[in-house]
């Protein structure tokens, strides 16, 4: 395949209107292109109207150029025949993208069948799993590989039959940053190889690691485009520069106020759920008005640590000490996905007038909340599912508030929400704890969040003490 | 606020009637159909009983627009009669079990230990045995009788209530929203009221409407069979068993129960839309 | 998200086993105990109607029906009744037959082959029919044949088998005379029943297939393959057909209850000499111990061929039986 691709005028639309602005694109062989932006802003639209793959409902229309043939991109089924011989896409999820039933070298191996190298199918799976860490996990299934495993291998399964062009569409969704890293390597060795890359996502470290090209797009325009280096490192646009501004290393620092009386003494946890050991002799203090951080990879157990702490779990052996005045309704909890922490059908108004009412509250103290943390007051008459995930975390945080607890547990409070609204609900948090001098269990894969809010971290890692 | 929210469920409740699918439409249009026949025509047409032999088969006139079956009896009395009996007993077992289950489901989920162990043995035992066969053997106990079909059938179709709604009870007790409710420190009664309740609902209702079709199906099922209700009491299957030497002559004695059963139960299935296969 | 505990093969299928072993002897005790049940409600008179069943009207004494009332054991206190009863039941002896007067166990052995003829041949026929006309469905969605799968499975469960199978006799054997009606004879006799039973079968079979093959097709692990480069065609024999098999499975109980009760509705409407036609007349005689025995046989039919499917579902699916 000679090395570029082009596109020229791609279009995405939804009847009339248009969810991605025309647009012109080159790909040239070892650069590799990162489109930054947010959930909305069309991104992963581009990607489907480049394979092929747009949902029924949409209209791609422009041209794609690729060794001197010319493809219409509104006839979606005219590039099947690059499908997996020279274009292959990444899943975002690969945790579903993976057959149930198939075994990973299966899995990974047909990707040759369409190939000459049909007949070593095997041998050639067996070889680039190994290369990606992955030697043993062969007869695995899906369901016991954990998300960066899985993702690894998706990479192995896409890229086996040697399509140049790859699509990444948010290819590190849900990853800790360990797994992003080796990702991240994955995607520059394959450009380095001298490939085509597209990758499209909202990781601004994954674009500092990829380096080439860099588009932002919004609201389905592209508003800045250059070298990484430029873009990173001295944005023009305003946009740009609060995206760049939303990732944790860029924020303030928080300022520590000195921590208070003990609130929690827990000495020797242990949690087992056989056959695996999620933490023993564990040794955690909070003390008031503390922010401390739990830290560790997806899938360690941090958040049945925080449950444990919070005593909605028995911990198999140890001992956790409360304050005599932590009784209940002193202890919140914030959850990952905010729309599960809702009665589904209950609208929000409903929700805060029973809890008032449960709690001989006045109802006028919801007001000045809302006023406080941005909301308008009309979002409490709609269902939880018709409210956006930044607002609604900040609803959640309001009902926790409303008690007045000493203890709020953060279960990754922000990890699904985009950069910027991620920066502004972790800020409203932190203000509100603060000035009621609640402390803060926060849990996280992500380092620099920990580091840039919180007093202390506990490290997990299965067997070791807290730091 | 309370009525604004009542408008609110009145106003999807309307929408739902008046907006889904045309089948679904049509469906509940011929229930409601049904139930009118069953609840009215007895009414008008009250003498079910009544032989005469001098009108052995008589042909349809205005007064009997079905005509007279083989005893004299009027056709229509008896179609009326049957179908009332039909819906209205199919309708009380489809509520017993209803009840019965769904309140021993959410109890089972709820507290789990020992009350789960023993409930969900004793359902899965009875799993083991087919709805119909469950109510063959009962109404072995006394032929024909109104309490032991009732019974039966209630016992027949209260395990599947009992395990939908434990399954799906303990996806919702388990989930983030009860979690939080309780931290926030709502009561048993209220997580139910407002959390299990509500997704509930949905599930009970679809739950019933094929329920009650598989109800009507069985007690007209054994009444052809001959172990359902005993004659002289009108029923479905029965008057279609006592049709079919007759079938050259009158062939409006087998094809009205046929035709009146068909209508109900297709009218029950349609009304649940496209989900056939829970 | 943790990675799952991984259990054995072997351990999920000794779990299966234990369950249906356990299902098998609950369900044992309650049809014994209904039984039971209804031996004590029969009221005075029955033991004499019984007694003159076997004996005729005219010849029936009062000796007889006391005869009877003691082989039923109406004369002890009733637990001990029940102990009895289930006593000799679990040690396989299922007593006489109050009406011929015939072993319960040699009459069922009969009748289960009967069964299971209808049973297989009817299963086989709707798999026939069933399982392809579902993939197609599927595959093209709201299209014609979709369209008419739709309307089949409507109209199986509003015209019951009992419903079509006098349509079948009336068509086939009265007005066209092709078939004889009724009795066991080979050929031409099962063929009438076996089409009635498959027929309700086949359409739900469709329904289930068509819904699952739709849900996998539109799955994003059925699309990456496509993204590969593989054709449909291998995409489909690869990754479709066992998710598929895996789901349809799962609905297996759902089949089998229709089949247990098709077959008691089919072999009573065409006189055929099974276990169905055989619970309804003994239910009609109130031959208690028939009853019995017929109900447990059919019961642990059920138990067993649910307990295949569990395994089955476990070979093919590797994340074991999902609640």
């Amino acid at each position: 395949m000679n090395a570029t691709v082009e596109l020229q005028d791609l279009a995405v639309w939804h009847g009339t209107r248009m969810l991605v602005s025309p647009l012109d694109l080159r790909f040239s062989a070892g650069e590799a292109i990162t489109i930054l932006g947010e959930s909305g802003s069309g991104k992963s639209l581009l990607a489907h109207a480049i394979m092929g793959t747009t949902a029924s409902n949409l209209k791609a229309s422009g041209v794609l150029r690729c060794e001197g043939r010319v493809y219409d991109l509104a006839d979606p089924a005219n590039r099947r025949q690059m499908w997996g011989r020279e274009m292959a896409i990444l899943p975002q999820e690969p945790a579903i993208a993976l057959d149930p039933t198939m075994r990973t070298l299966p899995q990974v191996a047909e990707g040759l069948r369409i190939t000459p190298l049909a007949g070593k199918a095997d041998e050639h799976a067996r070889e680039r799993l190994g290369r990606l860490g992955l030697a043993g996990k062969e007869h695995h299934f899906p369901h016991t590989l954990s998300g960066g495993m899985a993702q690894r291998v998706a990479f192995a399964a896409a890229t086996i039959s040697g399509a140049r062009f790859l699509i990444a569409d948010e290819p590190t969704k849900g990853l800790d940053s360990i797994a992003r890293d080796d990702l991240g390597e994955l995607l520059r060795e394959h450009v380095a190889q001298g490939n085509l890359l597209l990758t499209i996502t909202h990781d601004i470290d994954l674009a500092r690691q990829l380096g080439g090209r860099v588009l932002v797009m919004r609201d389905s325009e592209i508003v800045e485009q250059g070298s990484a280096e430029q873009v990173l490192n001295h944005p023009r646009e305003a946009y740009t520069r609060s995206l760049l501004a939303a990732a944790p290393a860029a924020w303030d620092d928080i300022e520590h106020a000195s921590p208070g009386e003990l609130l929690i003494r827990a000495r020797g946890l242990s949690k087992r759920f056989p056959p695996l050991t999620l933490f023993s002799d564990l040794h955690v203090d909070l003390h008031a008005g503390e922010r401390v951080a739990l830290l560790a990879p997806s899938g360690t157990g941090k958040t049945t640590l925080g449950n444990v702490l919070l005593g909605l779990l028995p911990a198999d052996a140890g001992s956790i000490r409360y304050a005599p005045h932590l009784k209940h309704g002193s202890m919140q909890k914030l959850y990952q996905d905010p729309v599960t922490a809702f009665a589904p059908r209950l609208t929000l108004r409903r929700a805060f007038e029973d809890l008032c009412r449960r709690h001989r509250l006045d109802t006028g103290l919801v007001g000045p909340f809302l006023e406080r943390l941005r909301l308008p007051a009309a979002l409490l008459d709609r269902l939880p599912s018709q409210v956006s995930g930044g607002e609604l975390q900040r609803l959640a945080l309001i009902r926790a508030l409303l008690l007045k607890p000493r203890v709020v547990f953060a279960d990754e409070p922000t990890s699904r929400l985009d950069p910027v609204t991620q920066k502004d609900t972790f800020r409203c948090l932190v203000e509100e704890l603060k000035a009621v001098g609640c402390a803060l269990l926060l849990v996280t894969h992500d380092e620099t969040l920990a580091a840039k809010t919180s007093h202390r971290t506990v490290r997990l890692e299965c067997d070791l003490v807290a730091a | 606020m309370q009525n604004k929210d009542e408008d609110k469920e009145l106003r999807k409740l309307q929408k739902l009637f008046l907006s889904g699918s045309c089948w679904q439409r049509l469906g509940t249009l011929l229930v409601i159909a049904v139930a009118l026949f069953a609840v009215v025509a007895p009414m008008i047409w009250p003498d079910y009983a009544g032989q005469d032999l001098s009108r052995f088969l008589e042909s349809p006139s205005i007064a009997e627009p079905l005509g007279r079956d083989q005893l004299g009896r009027s056709v229509i009395a008896r179609l009326a009669r049957a179908s009332r009996i039909s819906l209205g007993l199919s309708l009380c077992c489809v509520l017993t079990a209803a009840l019965l289950g769904g309140v021993l489901g959410v109890v089972s989920s709820w507290r789990g230990g020992w009350i789960d162990t023993l409930l969900r043995s004793f359902s899965d035992a009875m799993l083991a045995l087919p709805g119909l066969l469950v109510v063959l053997i009962f109404s072995a106990m006394t032929l024909g009788g109104f309490w032991t079909l009732y019974t039966g059938l209630a016992m027949a179709q209260w395990v599947e209530y009992y395990r939908l709604v434990r399954a799906r009870s303990r996806l919702i007790l388990s989930s983030p929203h009860v979690e939080a409710a309780r931290l926030l420190g709502f009561g048993p009664l209220y997580i139910v009221r407002c959390h299990l309740w509500p997704e509930l609902r949905p599930l009970l209702l679809t739950l019933m409407a094929f329920g009650l079709a598989t109800a009507v199906l069985a007690l007209s099922t054994l009444g052809y069979i001959g172990v359902g209700l005993q004659p002289p009491t009108p029923e479905l299957g029965l008057m279609m068993t006592e049709a079919f030497p007759h079938y050259h002559e009158a062939p409006r004695l087998a094809v009205a129960p046929v035709a009146l059963l068909a209508l109900t139960l297709s009218g029950l299935i349609l009304m649940q839309g496209k989900g056939v296969a829970r | 998200m943790i990675a799952s505990s991984v259990i054995t093969m072997g351990a999920l299928s000794r779990r299966i086993a234990g369950q249906r072993l356990v299902q098998f002897v609950l369900v044992t005790l309650v049809v014994c105990s209904l039984c039971f049940l209804i031996v004590q409600q029969l009221p005075g008179d029955v033991a004499f109607r019984i007694a003159a069943g076997r004996y005729g009207y005219d010849y029936v004494t009062a000796d007889a029906a006391e005869a009877v009332r003691r082989e039923l054991g109406l004369d002890l206190p009733a637990w001990q009744q029940f102990v009895r009863w289930v006593g000799r039941t679990l040690s396989g002896d299922f007593g006489v037959s109050l009406v011929t007067g015939v072993g319960v166990a040699t009459e069922l052995g009969e009748h289960l082959r009967n069964t299971f003829e209808l049973a297989l041949s009817s299963l086989f026929l709707a798999m026939l029919v069933g399982l392809p006309v579902g993939v197609l469905s599927g595959l093209r969605p709201g299209g014609g044949l979709d369209r008419l799968t739709l309307a089949w499975t409507v109209a199986a469960r509003a015209l019951p088998a009992f419903m079509f199978g006098l349509l079948l006799i009336l068509v086939f054997s009265v007005h066209l005379e092709w078939f004889p009606v009724a009795g066991n004879e080979e050929g031409g006799t099962l063929l009438l029943p076996t089409i009635t039973l498959a027929a309700g079968l086949a359409g739900l079979m469709a329904r289930i297939v068509r819904d699952n093959v739709i849900q996998v097709t539109a799955s994003e692990y059925y699309r990456f393959a496509l993204y590969k480069g593989l054709s449909p065609a291998s995409v489909f024999f690869r990754h479709g057909l066992r998710n598929i098999g895996v789901t349809s499975i799962t609905y297996a109980g759902m089949q089998l209850i229709l089949l247990l009760e098709g077959v008691v509705v089919v072999e009573s409407l065409f006189a055929w000499p099974g276990l169905g036609h055989a619970l309804v007349h003994s239910v009609f005689w109130r031959d208690v111990p028939m009853i019995q025995g017929c109900a447990l046989m059919m019961a642990w039919l059920f138990v067993g061929m649910n307990t295949v499917t569990d395994l089955a579902c476990l070979a093919i699916d590797p994340r074991g039986r999902r609640e």
